[in-house]
Protein backbone atom coordinates (compact mmCIF):
# COMPACT_ATOMS: atom_id res chain seq x y z
CA UNK A 1 0.00 0.00 0.00
CA UNK A 2 2.62 2.38 0.65
CA UNK A 3 6.60 3.04 1.48
CA UNK A 4 7.62 0.75 4.68
CA UNK A 5 10.11 1.74 7.50
CA UNK A 6 12.74 -0.53 8.26
CA UNK A 7 14.18 0.52 12.05
CA UNK A 8 16.55 -1.38 14.40
CA UNK A 9 14.63 -2.05 17.41
CA UNK A 10 15.49 -0.62 20.81
CA UNK A 11 13.69 -2.34 23.26
CA UNK A 12 15.99 -4.99 24.07
CA UNK A 13 19.23 -4.08 24.12
CA UNK A 14 22.72 -5.11 26.15
CA UNK A 15 21.21 -6.19 29.16
CA UNK A 16 19.21 -9.02 26.81
CA UNK A 17 22.15 -9.70 25.43
CA UNK A 18 24.02 -10.22 28.70
CA UNK A 19 21.22 -12.32 30.00
CA UNK A 20 21.66 -14.57 26.90
CA UNK A 21 25.10 -15.00 26.77
CA UNK A 22 25.54 -16.02 30.62
CA UNK A 23 22.55 -17.88 30.05
CA UNK A 24 24.23 -20.09 27.24
CA UNK A 25 27.45 -20.01 28.64
CA UNK A 26 26.17 -21.52 31.97
CA UNK A 27 23.70 -23.52 30.67
CA UNK A 28 26.77 -25.43 28.27
CA UNK A 29 28.62 -25.64 31.13
CA UNK A 30 26.72 -27.21 33.15
CA UNK A 31 26.47 -29.65 30.51
CA UNK A 32 29.60 -30.27 29.53
CA UNK A 33 30.92 -30.57 33.47
CA UNK A 34 28.61 -33.14 33.97
CA UNK A 35 28.43 -34.72 31.39
CA UNK A 36 32.22 -35.11 31.10
CA UNK A 37 31.99 -36.19 35.12
CA UNK A 38 29.52 -39.08 34.43
CA UNK A 39 31.09 -40.17 31.02
CA UNK A 40 34.77 -39.23 30.84
CA UNK A 41 36.43 -38.91 33.93
CA UNK A 42 35.24 -38.38 37.45
CA UNK A 43 36.19 -34.69 38.03
CA UNK A 44 35.10 -33.07 41.28
CA UNK A 45 37.13 -29.88 40.59
CA UNK A 46 35.45 -29.50 37.42
CA UNK A 47 32.27 -30.33 38.28
CA UNK A 48 32.76 -27.51 41.37
CA UNK A 49 33.94 -24.65 39.12
CA UNK A 50 31.65 -25.34 35.98
CA UNK A 51 28.35 -25.60 37.94
CA UNK A 52 28.79 -23.42 40.74
CA UNK A 53 30.04 -20.91 38.41
CA UNK A 54 27.26 -21.40 35.90
CA UNK A 55 25.10 -20.83 39.07
CA UNK A 56 26.40 -17.19 39.71
CA UNK A 57 26.36 -16.71 35.58
CA UNK A 58 22.83 -17.53 35.39
CA UNK A 59 22.00 -15.72 38.84
CA UNK A 60 23.46 -12.94 37.52
CA UNK A 61 21.69 -13.15 33.83
CA UNK A 62 18.65 -13.82 35.39
CA UNK A 63 18.85 -10.62 38.17
CA UNK A 64 20.09 -8.11 35.14
CA UNK A 65 16.37 -9.26 33.76
CA UNK A 66 14.08 -9.15 36.69
CA UNK A 67 15.55 -5.38 37.24
CA UNK A 68 14.04 -4.53 34.07
CA UNK A 69 10.85 -5.86 34.47
CA UNK A 70 7.75 -3.60 34.96
CA UNK A 71 6.09 -5.26 37.86
CA UNK A 72 8.78 -7.66 39.85
CA UNK A 73 6.18 -9.12 41.97
CA UNK A 74 4.04 -10.28 39.08
CA UNK A 75 7.34 -12.37 38.13
CA UNK A 76 5.60 -15.09 40.70
CA UNK A 77 3.28 -15.85 37.26
CA UNK A 78 6.45 -17.40 35.00
CA UNK A 79 7.72 -19.34 38.33
CA UNK A 80 5.25 -21.38 38.40
CA UNK A 81 5.66 -24.14 36.58
CA UNK A 82 1.89 -24.69 35.90
CA UNK A 83 1.79 -21.75 33.67
CA UNK A 84 3.46 -23.77 31.14
CA UNK A 85 -0.04 -25.33 31.18
CA UNK A 86 -1.78 -21.93 30.66
CA UNK A 87 1.47 -19.93 28.42
CA UNK A 88 3.04 -23.71 26.72
CA UNK A 89 4.10 -21.29 23.28
CA UNK A 90 6.09 -19.02 25.11
CA UNK A 91 9.69 -19.84 25.16
CA UNK A 92 10.23 -17.18 28.18
CA UNK A 93 8.14 -19.38 30.16
CA UNK A 94 9.77 -22.88 29.14
CA UNK A 95 13.51 -20.67 29.60
CA UNK A 96 12.46 -19.72 32.90
CA UNK A 97 11.58 -23.31 33.85
CA UNK A 98 14.36 -24.45 32.47
CA UNK A 99 16.72 -22.19 34.00
CA UNK A 100 15.14 -22.70 37.80
CA UNK A 101 15.32 -26.77 37.78
CA UNK A 102 18.62 -26.56 36.07
CA UNK A 103 19.55 -23.98 38.76
CA UNK A 104 18.07 -26.38 41.57
CA UNK A 105 19.30 -29.70 39.71
CA UNK A 106 23.14 -28.85 39.32
CA UNK A 107 23.53 -27.60 42.32
CA UNK A 108 22.28 -30.97 43.79
CA UNK A 109 24.24 -32.84 42.22
CA UNK A 110 27.19 -30.55 43.25
CA UNK A 111 26.29 -30.70 46.93
CA UNK A 112 28.03 -33.71 48.21
CA UNK A 113 31.79 -32.55 45.93
CA UNK A 114 31.01 -29.24 47.90
CA UNK A 115 30.05 -31.25 51.05
CA UNK A 116 33.67 -33.19 50.89
CA UNK A 117 35.59 -29.70 50.19
CA UNK A 118 37.31 -28.05 53.19
CA UNK A 119 37.47 -25.45 51.33
CA UNK A 120 33.33 -25.14 50.94
CA UNK A 121 32.78 -26.08 54.60
CA UNK A 122 34.97 -23.93 56.34
CA UNK A 123 33.17 -20.48 54.62
CA UNK A 124 31.08 -19.42 57.67
CA UNK A 125 27.84 -19.28 56.37
CA UNK A 126 27.84 -21.60 53.63
CA UNK A 127 29.85 -24.69 55.95
CA UNK A 128 26.83 -23.70 58.20
CA UNK A 129 24.50 -24.85 55.40
CA UNK A 130 26.11 -27.31 53.69
CA UNK A 131 26.26 -29.06 57.02
CA UNK A 132 22.38 -28.71 57.70
CA UNK A 133 21.65 -30.17 54.04
CA UNK A 134 23.81 -33.36 54.25
CA UNK A 135 20.59 -35.41 53.86
CA UNK A 136 20.51 -34.09 50.47
CA UNK A 137 23.70 -34.75 49.89
CA UNK A 138 23.34 -38.69 50.59
CA UNK A 139 20.40 -38.32 48.72
CA UNK A 140 22.27 -36.80 45.35
CA UNK A 141 24.80 -39.81 45.62
CA UNK A 142 22.72 -42.23 45.51
CA UNK A 143 20.79 -40.91 42.34
CA UNK A 144 23.77 -39.10 41.46
CA UNK A 145 23.92 -39.63 37.78
CA UNK A 146 20.06 -39.87 37.32
CA UNK A 147 20.19 -35.60 39.22
CA UNK A 148 23.17 -35.11 36.70
CA UNK A 149 20.71 -36.11 33.32
CA UNK A 150 18.07 -33.78 34.87
CA UNK A 151 20.70 -30.95 34.98
CA UNK A 152 22.02 -31.76 31.88
CA UNK A 153 18.22 -31.90 29.95
CA UNK A 154 17.48 -28.63 31.79
CA UNK A 155 20.34 -27.23 31.04
CA UNK A 156 19.73 -28.48 27.02
CA UNK A 157 16.34 -26.56 27.23
CA UNK A 158 17.96 -23.16 28.66
CA UNK A 159 21.23 -23.41 25.70
CA UNK A 160 18.44 -23.76 22.91
CA UNK A 161 15.92 -21.71 24.37
CA UNK A 162 18.50 -18.39 24.72
CA UNK A 163 18.18 -18.68 20.32
CA UNK A 164 14.54 -19.47 20.22
CA UNK A 165 13.78 -16.84 22.50
CA UNK A 166 14.65 -14.52 19.05
CA UNK A 167 13.46 -17.22 16.65
CA UNK A 168 9.88 -16.55 18.13
CA UNK A 169 9.41 -12.94 16.98
CA UNK A 170 7.97 -13.04 13.71
CA UNK A 171 8.75 -9.64 11.96
CA UNK A 172 12.39 -9.69 12.11
CA UNK A 173 13.94 -11.01 9.82
CA UNK A 174 17.48 -12.15 11.28
CA UNK A 175 15.53 -13.35 13.97
CA UNK A 176 12.63 -15.41 12.58
CA UNK A 177 14.96 -18.15 11.37
CA UNK A 178 15.78 -21.42 12.66
CA UNK A 179 19.71 -20.67 11.98
CA UNK A 180 19.84 -18.52 15.25
CA UNK A 181 18.91 -21.22 17.62
CA UNK A 182 21.95 -23.52 15.63
CA UNK A 183 24.51 -20.47 16.03
CA UNK A 184 23.56 -19.48 19.48
CA UNK A 185 24.23 -22.94 20.74
CA UNK A 186 27.13 -23.58 18.85
CA UNK A 187 28.29 -20.20 20.32
CA UNK A 188 27.12 -21.74 24.08
CA UNK A 189 29.15 -24.45 23.83
CA UNK A 190 32.01 -22.99 22.43
CA UNK A 191 31.94 -20.10 25.14
CA UNK A 192 31.27 -22.88 27.66
CA UNK A 193 34.30 -25.15 26.26
CA UNK A 194 36.27 -21.73 26.43
CA UNK A 195 35.39 -21.21 29.66
CA UNK A 196 35.90 -24.33 30.73
CA UNK A 197 39.81 -24.52 29.43
CA UNK A 198 40.65 -21.47 31.40
CA UNK A 199 39.53 -23.31 34.39
CA UNK A 200 41.60 -26.56 33.48
CA UNK A 201 44.60 -24.26 32.49
CA UNK A 202 44.61 -21.73 34.94
CA UNK A 203 42.53 -22.86 38.14
CA UNK A 204 42.86 -26.70 38.46
CA UNK A 205 46.44 -26.87 36.09
CA UNK A 206 46.81 -30.63 36.56
CA UNK A 207 48.97 -33.05 34.08
CA UNK A 208 46.58 -35.57 34.30
CA UNK A 209 43.87 -33.15 32.72
CA UNK A 210 46.03 -33.01 29.49
CA UNK A 211 43.72 -35.63 27.19
CA UNK A 212 40.42 -33.69 28.96
CA UNK A 213 42.15 -30.38 27.53
CA UNK A 214 42.86 -31.39 24.17
CA UNK A 215 39.19 -33.33 23.60
CA UNK A 216 37.63 -29.72 24.73
CA UNK A 217 40.07 -28.03 22.59
CA UNK A 218 39.30 -30.16 19.56
CA UNK A 219 35.58 -30.08 19.94
CA UNK A 220 35.81 -25.86 20.70
CA UNK A 221 37.25 -25.99 17.30
CA UNK A 222 34.54 -27.77 15.51
CA UNK A 223 31.90 -25.79 17.03
CA UNK A 224 34.01 -22.65 16.23
CA UNK A 225 34.10 -23.75 12.33
CA UNK A 226 30.25 -24.97 13.23
CA UNK A 227 29.87 -21.00 13.71
CA UNK A 228 31.53 -19.37 11.05
CA UNK A 229 29.54 -21.43 8.62
CA UNK A 230 26.40 -20.60 9.93
CA UNK A 231 28.10 -16.90 10.24
CA UNK A 232 28.48 -17.21 6.78
CA UNK A 233 24.89 -18.41 6.05
CA UNK A 234 23.53 -15.62 7.60
CA UNK A 235 25.61 -13.43 5.26
CA UNK A 236 24.11 -14.61 2.57
CA UNK A 237 20.59 -14.40 3.75
CA UNK A 238 20.80 -11.02 5.05
CA UNK A 239 22.32 -9.94 2.02
CA UNK A 240 20.71 -11.36 -0.60
CA UNK A 241 17.20 -12.14 1.42
CA UNK A 242 14.41 -9.69 2.11
CA UNK A 243 14.73 -6.32 2.97
CA UNK A 244 14.14 -6.88 6.56
CA UNK A 245 17.32 -8.81 6.68
CA UNK A 246 19.29 -6.57 3.90
CA UNK A 247 18.76 -3.35 6.69
CA UNK A 248 20.10 -5.75 9.39
CA UNK A 249 22.68 -6.56 7.06
CA UNK A 250 23.93 -3.09 6.58
CA UNK A 251 23.93 -2.78 10.02
CA UNK A 252 26.39 -6.23 10.60
CA UNK A 253 28.66 -6.25 7.33
CA UNK A 254 29.72 -2.72 7.81
CA UNK A 255 30.99 -2.87 11.49
CA UNK A 256 34.28 -3.19 12.64
CA UNK A 257 32.66 -4.71 16.29
CA UNK A 258 30.91 -7.08 14.12
CA UNK A 259 33.26 -7.62 11.52
CA UNK A 260 36.85 -7.50 12.87
CA UNK A 261 35.16 -8.14 16.91
CA UNK A 262 33.21 -10.83 17.19
CA UNK A 263 34.06 -12.73 13.30
CA UNK A 264 37.68 -11.50 13.55
CA UNK A 265 39.01 -11.84 17.28
CA UNK A 266 35.87 -13.76 18.34
CA UNK A 267 35.79 -16.63 15.95
CA UNK A 268 39.02 -16.55 13.15
CA UNK A 269 41.75 -15.87 15.47
CA UNK A 270 40.60 -18.71 18.24
CA UNK A 271 40.20 -20.99 15.63
CA UNK A 272 43.79 -20.40 14.08
CA UNK A 273 45.08 -20.68 17.48
CA UNK A 274 43.24 -23.79 19.00
CA UNK A 275 43.56 -25.60 15.81
CA UNK A 276 47.51 -24.86 15.67
CA UNK A 277 47.25 -26.65 19.41
CA UNK A 278 45.17 -29.54 18.16
CA UNK A 279 47.39 -30.45 15.08
CA UNK A 280 51.13 -29.42 16.08
CA UNK A 281 50.63 -28.62 19.87
CA UNK A 282 52.14 -25.29 21.80
CA UNK A 283 55.04 -25.35 24.45
CA UNK A 284 52.31 -23.46 27.32
CA UNK A 285 48.85 -22.60 28.12
CA UNK A 286 49.25 -18.80 27.03
CA UNK A 287 47.96 -19.22 23.68
CA UNK A 288 45.03 -21.19 24.31
CA UNK A 289 44.05 -19.08 27.25
CA UNK A 290 44.31 -15.99 25.07
CA UNK A 291 42.03 -17.63 22.74
CA UNK A 292 39.58 -19.03 25.32
CA UNK A 293 39.49 -15.25 26.41
CA UNK A 294 38.50 -14.08 22.79
CA UNK A 295 36.05 -16.71 22.24
CA UNK A 296 34.25 -15.22 25.35
CA UNK A 297 33.90 -12.06 24.32
CA UNK A 298 33.02 -13.35 21.23
CA UNK A 299 30.22 -14.57 22.33
CA UNK A 300 29.06 -11.72 23.97
CA UNK A 301 29.42 -9.51 21.17
CA UNK A 302 27.40 -12.57 18.68
CA UNK A 303 24.42 -11.26 20.90
CA UNK A 304 24.87 -7.73 21.61
CA UNK A 305 24.88 -6.69 17.59
CA UNK A 306 22.07 -9.39 17.25
CA UNK A 307 19.97 -7.39 18.88
CA UNK A 308 21.48 -4.39 17.79
CA UNK A 309 20.78 -5.47 14.03
CA UNK A 310 16.90 -6.88 14.27
CA UNK A 311 15.14 -4.47 12.36
CA UNK A 312 11.68 -4.11 11.92
CA UNK A 313 9.65 -3.60 9.14
CA UNK A 314 6.63 -2.09 9.33
CA UNK A 315 4.22 0.16 7.33
CA UNK A 316 4.91 3.71 9.52
CA UNK A 317 7.79 4.74 11.77
CA UNK A 318 7.74 3.52 15.19
CA UNK A 319 6.41 6.08 17.79
CA UNK A 320 6.04 4.26 20.96
CA UNK A 321 9.58 3.18 21.76
CA UNK A 322 11.12 6.40 19.27
CA UNK A 323 9.84 10.03 20.39
CA UNK A 324 7.68 11.27 17.84
CA UNK A 325 10.08 13.99 16.30
CA UNK A 326 12.78 11.42 16.14
CA UNK A 327 10.64 9.04 14.41
CA UNK A 328 9.36 11.18 11.75
CA UNK A 329 12.79 12.23 11.18
CA UNK A 330 14.17 8.46 10.85
CA UNK A 331 11.30 8.15 8.37
CA UNK A 332 13.03 10.37 5.86
CA UNK A 333 16.22 7.89 6.58
CA UNK A 334 14.81 5.04 6.04
CA UNK A 335 12.56 5.69 2.81
CA UNK A 336 15.72 5.36 1.32
CA UNK A 337 15.75 1.46 1.94
CA UNK A 338 12.02 0.78 0.26
CA UNK B 1 -25.33 -18.94 17.11
CA UNK B 2 -21.49 -17.73 15.43
CA UNK B 3 -19.22 -15.68 17.81
CA UNK B 4 -18.65 -12.38 16.86
CA UNK B 5 -15.38 -11.21 15.18
CA UNK B 6 -14.50 -7.73 15.37
CA UNK B 7 -12.46 -5.52 12.88
CA UNK B 8 -12.37 -2.23 11.68
CA UNK B 9 -11.77 -1.00 8.78
CA UNK B 10 -10.21 2.57 8.34
CA UNK B 11 -10.74 4.86 4.99
CA UNK B 12 -7.56 6.91 4.54
CA UNK B 13 -9.67 8.75 1.72
CA UNK B 14 -11.67 10.37 4.47
CA UNK B 15 -9.49 10.78 7.49
CA UNK B 16 -8.43 14.47 7.76
CA UNK B 17 -5.64 14.54 10.61
CA UNK B 18 -8.04 15.98 13.20
CA UNK B 19 -6.28 13.57 15.71
CA UNK B 20 -9.85 13.59 17.67
CA UNK B 21 -9.30 9.85 17.89
CA UNK B 22 -6.41 9.84 19.13
CA UNK B 23 -7.85 12.31 22.46
CA UNK B 24 -11.09 10.43 22.54
CA UNK B 25 -8.81 7.32 23.14
CA UNK B 26 -5.91 8.85 25.61
CA UNK B 27 -9.61 10.73 27.59
CA UNK B 28 -11.28 6.98 27.31
CA UNK B 29 -8.58 4.64 28.10
CA UNK B 30 -6.28 6.94 30.41
CA UNK B 31 -3.00 6.53 28.36
CA UNK B 32 0.35 7.98 29.25
CA UNK B 33 0.11 11.03 26.47
CA UNK B 34 2.49 13.07 28.60
CA UNK B 35 5.28 11.04 27.45
CA UNK B 36 3.86 11.10 23.66
CA UNK B 37 2.86 7.13 23.87
CA UNK B 38 -0.43 6.57 22.13
CA UNK B 39 -2.93 3.46 21.92
CA UNK B 40 -3.43 4.91 18.79
CA UNK B 41 -1.81 7.42 16.64
CA UNK B 42 -2.16 9.24 13.27
CA UNK B 43 0.60 10.01 11.37
CA UNK B 44 0.80 12.99 9.14
CA UNK B 45 3.26 12.19 6.38
CA UNK B 46 3.90 13.00 2.69
CA UNK B 47 4.38 11.10 -0.82
CA UNK B 48 6.07 11.78 -3.65
CA UNK B 49 9.02 13.46 -4.57
CA UNK B 50 7.86 15.91 -7.07
CA UNK B 51 5.90 19.15 -6.51
CA UNK B 52 2.97 18.41 -8.50
CA UNK B 53 2.40 15.02 -7.19
CA UNK B 54 3.28 15.49 -3.26
CA UNK B 55 0.41 14.73 -1.19
CA UNK B 56 -0.57 14.35 2.23
CA UNK B 57 -1.52 11.36 4.19
CA UNK B 58 -2.97 10.89 7.38
CA UNK B 59 -2.26 6.97 8.59
CA UNK B 60 -4.36 5.87 11.68
CA UNK B 61 -2.81 3.19 13.59
CA UNK B 62 -3.53 0.91 16.43
CA UNK B 63 -3.33 -2.31 17.78
CA UNK B 64 -4.46 -4.66 14.77
CA UNK B 65 -6.28 -7.27 17.13
CA UNK B 66 -4.75 -10.23 15.29
CA UNK B 67 -6.33 -13.83 14.54
CA UNK B 68 -2.54 -15.13 15.42
CA UNK B 69 -1.23 -12.62 17.75
CA UNK B 70 2.76 -12.85 17.89
CA UNK B 71 2.43 -10.73 20.83
CA UNK B 72 0.05 -13.29 22.70
CA UNK B 73 2.27 -16.56 21.74
CA UNK B 74 5.11 -15.18 23.45
CA UNK B 75 3.75 -13.71 26.43
CA UNK B 76 5.33 -15.61 29.43
CA UNK B 77 2.77 -15.11 32.02
CA UNK B 78 -0.78 -15.05 30.17
CA UNK B 79 -1.10 -11.69 30.68
CA UNK B 80 -2.02 -11.03 27.12
CA UNK B 81 -5.05 -13.33 26.07
CA UNK B 82 -7.60 -13.55 23.70
CA UNK B 83 -11.53 -13.21 23.88
CA UNK B 84 -13.76 -14.87 21.53
CA UNK B 85 -14.60 -12.02 19.73
CA UNK B 86 -11.61 -11.59 18.47
CA UNK B 87 -9.94 -8.42 20.86
CA UNK B 88 -7.10 -8.82 22.34
CA UNK B 89 -6.35 -8.07 26.10
CA UNK B 90 -3.66 -7.55 28.67
CA UNK B 91 -4.36 -8.29 31.85
CA UNK B 92 -2.38 -5.79 33.68
CA UNK B 93 -2.23 -7.96 36.86
CA UNK B 94 -0.65 -10.67 35.37
CA UNK B 95 2.00 -8.92 33.03
CA UNK B 96 5.63 -8.67 34.66
CA UNK B 97 6.63 -6.18 31.97
CA UNK B 98 9.33 -8.23 30.13
CA UNK B 99 8.54 -6.48 27.05
CA UNK B 100 8.29 -10.03 24.53
CA UNK B 101 4.92 -8.48 23.30
CA UNK B 102 6.09 -5.42 21.76
CA UNK B 103 9.18 -6.92 20.49
CA UNK B 104 7.00 -9.42 18.58
CA UNK B 105 4.31 -6.84 17.69
CA UNK B 106 4.86 -5.80 13.77
CA UNK B 107 2.63 -3.14 14.10
CA UNK B 108 4.60 -1.28 17.32
CA UNK B 109 1.15 -1.26 19.12
CA UNK B 110 2.79 -1.89 22.53
CA UNK B 111 3.98 1.03 25.01
CA UNK B 112 5.53 0.86 28.88
CA UNK B 113 3.41 1.86 31.78
CA UNK B 114 5.36 2.06 34.59
CA UNK B 115 4.68 2.85 38.24
CA UNK B 116 5.67 6.35 37.48
CA UNK B 117 2.71 6.81 35.07
CA UNK B 118 0.57 5.25 37.54
CA UNK B 119 1.26 8.07 39.77
CA UNK B 120 1.73 10.31 36.84
CA UNK B 121 -1.48 9.27 35.27
CA UNK B 122 -3.45 9.55 39.13
CA UNK B 123 -2.30 13.38 38.97
CA UNK B 124 -3.22 14.02 35.15
CA UNK B 125 -6.46 12.34 34.96
CA UNK B 126 -7.56 12.56 38.47
CA UNK B 127 -8.03 9.25 39.38
CA UNK B 128 -6.73 5.92 37.30
CA UNK B 129 -8.69 2.98 36.64
CA UNK B 130 -5.56 0.53 36.33
CA UNK B 131 -3.31 -0.01 39.28
CA UNK B 132 -0.54 -2.06 38.15
CA UNK B 133 2.17 -1.33 35.42
CA UNK B 134 2.30 -3.10 32.29
CA UNK B 135 2.66 -3.21 28.45
CA UNK B 136 -0.18 -1.76 27.49
CA UNK B 137 -2.19 -1.85 23.96
CA UNK B 138 -5.12 -0.73 22.68
CA UNK B 139 -8.20 -2.94 23.31
CA UNK B 140 -10.75 -1.83 20.93
CA UNK B 141 -12.11 -0.31 23.80
CA UNK B 142 -14.05 -3.70 25.09
CA UNK B 143 -15.63 -2.16 27.85
CA UNK B 144 -17.60 0.26 25.82
CA UNK B 145 -18.01 -2.89 22.74
CA UNK B 146 -19.48 -5.02 25.82
CA UNK B 147 -22.09 -2.67 26.24
CA UNK B 148 -22.93 -2.24 22.38
CA UNK B 149 -21.21 0.87 21.68
CA UNK B 150 -18.22 1.18 19.67
CA UNK B 151 -14.54 1.97 20.71
CA UNK B 152 -13.83 5.67 21.33
CA UNK B 153 -12.30 6.63 18.03
CA UNK B 154 -15.04 5.33 15.76
CA UNK B 155 -17.38 7.30 17.99
CA UNK B 156 -15.44 10.61 17.84
CA UNK B 157 -14.31 10.41 14.46
CA UNK B 158 -15.59 13.33 12.59
CA UNK B 159 -14.33 12.15 8.91
CA UNK B 160 -16.72 8.31 9.74
CA UNK B 161 -12.82 7.39 8.46
CA UNK B 162 -13.22 4.52 11.15
CA UNK B 163 -15.51 1.33 10.72
CA UNK B 164 -16.02 -0.73 13.95
CA UNK B 165 -18.07 -4.32 12.38
CA UNK B 166 -18.47 -8.05 12.78
CA UNK B 167 -16.98 -10.40 10.04
CA UNK B 168 -19.13 -12.73 11.22
CA UNK B 169 -22.01 -10.66 10.22
CA UNK B 170 -22.43 -10.33 6.76
CA UNK B 171 -25.00 -8.05 6.99
CA UNK B 172 -22.41 -5.83 8.66
CA UNK B 173 -21.11 -2.91 6.39
CA UNK B 174 -17.11 -3.75 7.09
CA UNK B 175 -17.82 -7.32 6.49
CA UNK B 176 -19.12 -6.51 3.30
CA UNK B 177 -16.24 -3.97 2.89
CA UNK B 178 -13.41 -6.56 3.67
CA UNK B 179 -15.31 -9.31 1.68
CA UNK B 180 -15.31 -6.86 -1.05
CA UNK B 181 -10.98 -6.66 -0.89
CA UNK B 182 -11.33 -3.04 -1.26
CA UNK B 183 -9.68 -3.10 2.43
CA UNK B 184 -6.30 -4.58 3.23
CA UNK B 185 -4.62 -5.64 6.64
CA UNK B 186 -1.39 -4.64 6.94
CA UNK B 187 1.84 -6.91 6.56
CA UNK B 188 -0.34 -9.66 5.31
CA UNK B 189 3.46 -11.58 4.54
CA UNK B 190 4.22 -11.35 8.42
CA UNK B 191 1.31 -14.33 9.34
CA UNK B 192 -0.36 -12.42 12.09
CA UNK B 193 -3.20 -11.80 10.16
CA UNK B 194 -4.40 -8.37 11.60
CA UNK B 195 -8.00 -7.58 11.82
CA UNK B 196 -7.72 -3.71 11.26
CA UNK B 197 -8.13 -3.58 7.47
CA UNK B 198 -7.10 -0.25 5.18
CA UNK B 199 -8.95 1.53 2.00
CA UNK B 200 -6.02 2.91 0.49
CA UNK B 201 -6.35 6.70 -0.75
CA UNK B 202 -3.81 6.05 -3.71
CA UNK B 203 -5.26 3.40 -5.72
CA UNK B 204 -8.68 5.78 -6.38
CA UNK B 205 -6.75 9.35 -7.51
CA UNK B 206 -3.66 8.13 -9.18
Amino acid sequence: MEDMFYQPQIIWTWWIATYLFLGGLGAAAVIISCASNIYIKEHKELVLWGNLSAFAMLSIGSLVLFIHLLDHIAVIHVLNPLGLLTSPESWIMWGTQFILWMMISSMIYTLPYMQESTFWRKIPIIGMILGKFGWLGRLSLKFHKLIGWLAIITAAGTVLYTGLLLQSFPSVALWNNPSVPLLFTASAFSTALAFLLIVLYVFINREEDHALRTFYERTDVILIAVELLIVFLFFQYTTYGQESARASAAILWDDMGWLVGFIGFGLIVPFLIEFRGVTKGWNNAVPIVLAAIMVLCGGYLLRHYFLLAGVYERPYPAVNIIHHSEAEQVKLDDLTLS
Amino acid sequence: MANKHYAMVIDLNTCVGCNACMAACAIENQTPVWKNEWRTYVHDTEIGDRDDQVRRRFFPRLCNHCDNPACMTVCPTGATHKLDNGIVLVNDERCMGCRACAMACPYDARYDVTYADIEEGTNFYGSLQRKHPSVDKCSFCAHLVAKGEKPACVKTCVGSARLFGDLNNPNDEVAKIVASGVAKSLLPHVGTRGNVYYISDLERTS
